[in-house]
């Protein structure tokens, strides 16, 4: 009988892994090697996203105070670095562009990116924001996604700084969208394994009060 | 134990003493707990029963809290379940709790059923156990089905859309059956509120009161074990089976053993990796239903996969319905289908361990099969394991009746 809990259990993980292994999109992601834990990296990459993301997107199920708290920034500070003090600390993250212009100057919604990350995850984004080329007629297309309305829009730094700063600078916004797909991530991640050492204490207690009760127990 | 008892009757002036004379107080603690007596033998499959309880327990109070904050409507479904994720306190816990409760419930249920499968705990006299135990797979399927939709993400919208549409293959009234089920022309506003209605009031109704007779007639007939012989027949002077312990304290310390041993993967999965591997939670339900813009892969959640694989395999719409449903109801048939005398698989032929095995391989190949994209190859070979899977059904009731068991013990080994 264990024979078949093992085969079902290595069944499930085959399926598992091959679901996972087929999420590509028929193009290698590049890793992000991002790091949560990496209040700098958020914070650069909260300001990357105000600067070079928000004219369009919105992640609007992300309030400003919320991420200062996460990110290390009191309530003045984030007003003033993610949106130069014009909005409450309180509001949501929203698109600096008017309600209702975007079907018309751009030709599509730009998406909200609150949950970009989990959809598409990390490493999409970063890869996705380094995979643009210039084509043939000269005009941006990327590699991912190709004819999408986006421009390059880290074309500035693309351009300006060195390789590796470029790199980091993508790796930071990425970075920060995993932070907003997930806010809680980090508390979820720093309270399983007390959660699980409770268990394992548990266990061991449960066990024992069993091995007790059954001593009485003739086979 | 019946010390206890006694000594309560005695203390006509206690509480205890003035609810017994008001409510059968004791003598239903004593039937079912104190002094239901289980055979000793109980073996890893039997913590199943008692962890299906608990993960039904797990659903219904993180359902109860997440309910206080969700909001069942197509414009703010959406968005009140991110709420629930970032700005409601433990919110992120309750939910995950209750996403990875709902895929735990089917591997718990799965291996519960195939427990009563290994050891034949579907027949006489536990058909009705049985057949209970059935009706409460059917109404955890549409349980689950229901809460699918509440996130409404893309695939909770395009998965029910698929799944209800299933209902206009039926000859004649389908159409208009699956406008009625809907309540509109598409999943809409109309359809997430009956939904929302049936998953928290009508159907956790229907499924406590399932696990009550359950375990009424469980208690009435005795349990069943690993070697399939009734303690029943052995008894001492007191007229209790030899072999036979009170359900508590015995099972009731094992079962909470049972309980964090099961608690301890539940909590890594909640922790460490509450998508599951985009099994639990899919990635494509991280973006609000659209009903303009198909994802380009629909699957249901794993723990439907192996009917849907059934369901794909046929290639006329109405037969696959009828395959995929008949796939589920010929189970119910199992005490009658199946008519060797000996109950456990310790003490049975070859043919039937052959013939369960390739059923239990085809159930989970079938389930690997629904998650994969319907091609070709991919169509035969679901074509293939859902003629072995209804196989088990067609050939049991003929190579059981003189089929060639070992000699089985009178009493528990």
């Amino acid at each position: 009988m264990k024979k078949l809990l093992w085969i079902l259990n290595i069944a499930f993980l085959l399926v598992a892994g091959n679901v996972q292994a087929a999420g590509g999109h028929g193009i290698e992601l590049e890793a992000a090697n991002n790091n949560l834990r990496d209040q700098d990296s958020l914070q650069r990459g909260a300001i990357l996203f105000s600067n070079y993301c928000m004219a369009c997107h919105s992640a609007k199920y992300m309030r400003y105070n919320r991420i200062g708290r996460d990110i290390g920034w009191s309530d003045e500070e984030v007003v003033q670095k993610m949106a130069h003090g014009l909005n409450k600390v309180v509001d949501n993250v929203e698109t600096r562009m008017v309600p209702g212009v975007a079907m018309d100057v751009l030709g599509t919604e730009p998406p909200d990116l609150s949950l970009m990350a989990r959809l598409k995850g990390t490493d999409y984004i970063y890869s996705f924001l380094k995979g643009y080329y210039q084509n043939e007629k000269g005009a941006w297309d990327n590699h991912l996604l190709a004819g999408t309305s986006m421009p390059n829009v880290l074309e500035g730094i693309q351009r300006h700084a060195t390789p590796e700063d470029y790199d980091q600078s993508v790796r930071d916004l990425a970075n920060f969208l995993e932070y907003v797909g997930e806010p809680a991530k980090l508390d979820r991640l720093d309270l399983g394994w007390k959660v699980i050492a409770f268990l394992l204490v548990l266990l061991l207690l449960s066990y024992l009060l069993k091995r007790e009760y059954w001593r009485d127990v003739k086979h | 134990m019946s010390d206890l008892k006694s000594e309560q009757n005695k203390a006509p002036g206690s509480v205890l003493g003035w609810l017994d004379a008001r409510y059968p107080l004791i003598s239903t603690w004593n039937e079912h707990v104190g002094e239901y007596y289980a055979p000793k033998n109980f073996n890893f499959w039997y913590f199943f029963g008692s962890l299906a309880l608990l993960v039904l327990v797990n659903q219904f109070v993180t359902g109860i809290w997440l309910t206080m904050s969700y909001k069942p409507s197509a414009a703010e479904a959406f968005n009140s379940v991110e709420y629930i994720m970032r700005d409601v306190e433990w919110g992120w816990l309750i939910r995950y709790m209750h996403s990875t409760g709902a895929s735990a419930f089917f591997i718990v249920i799965y291996l519960h059923m195939t427990r009563g499968l290994l050891y034949g705990s579907y027949k006489q006299p536990r058909e009705l156990v049985w057949i209970i135990g059935m009706l409460l797979f059917l109404v955890l399927m549409a349980e689950a089905f229901m809460g699918y939709l509440l996130p409404w993400g893309q695939m909770s919208y395009w998965g029910a859309q698929v799944i209800i549409s299933l209902f206009g293959a039926i000859p004649f009234v389908g159409p208009d059956l699956a406008l009625w089920v809907r309540g509109d022309f598409i999943i809409s506003d109309a359809t997430l509120n009956r939904f929302f209605a049936l998953h928290v009031i009508a159907l956790p109704l229907v499924l406590l009161i399932l696990v009550f007779m359950h375990i009424v007639a469980l208690h009435k007939v005795g349990s069943n074990n690993p070697d399939g012989v009734e303690i029943k027949k052995f008894k001492n002077a007191q007229g209790l089976p030899i072999d036979g312990i009170p359900f508590h304290p015995y099972y009731s310390v094992k079962d909470s053993m049972g309980a964090v041993f099961f608690a301890i993967p539940f909590a890594l999965i909640v922790f460490y990796w509450p998508e599951g591997g985009g099994f639990f939670i899919e990635p494509p339900n991280f973006e609000p239903a659209n009903p303009l813009k198909t994802p380009e892969h629909i699957a249901p959640v794993w723990y439907f996969t192996p009917f849907y694989a059934i369901l794909r395999a046929v290639p006329d719409k109405f037969l696959g319905v009828v395959a995929m449903g008949g796939a589920i109801m010929v189970l119910f048939a199992m005490p009658w289908l199946d008519r060797c005398k000996v109950k456990s698989i310790r003490y049975r032929g070859a043919s039937f361990k052959i013939l369960l095995t390739v059923f239990l391989i085809s159930f989970v190949v079938l389930g690997y099969l629904g998650t994969q994209p319907a091609t070709p190859e991919l169509t035969k070979l679901a074509q293939i394991f859902t003629a072995l899977y209804f196989m088990f059904f067609l050939v049991l009731p003929f190579t059981s009746v003189n089929e060639k068991t070992k000699p089985v013990p009178e009493r528990v080994s």
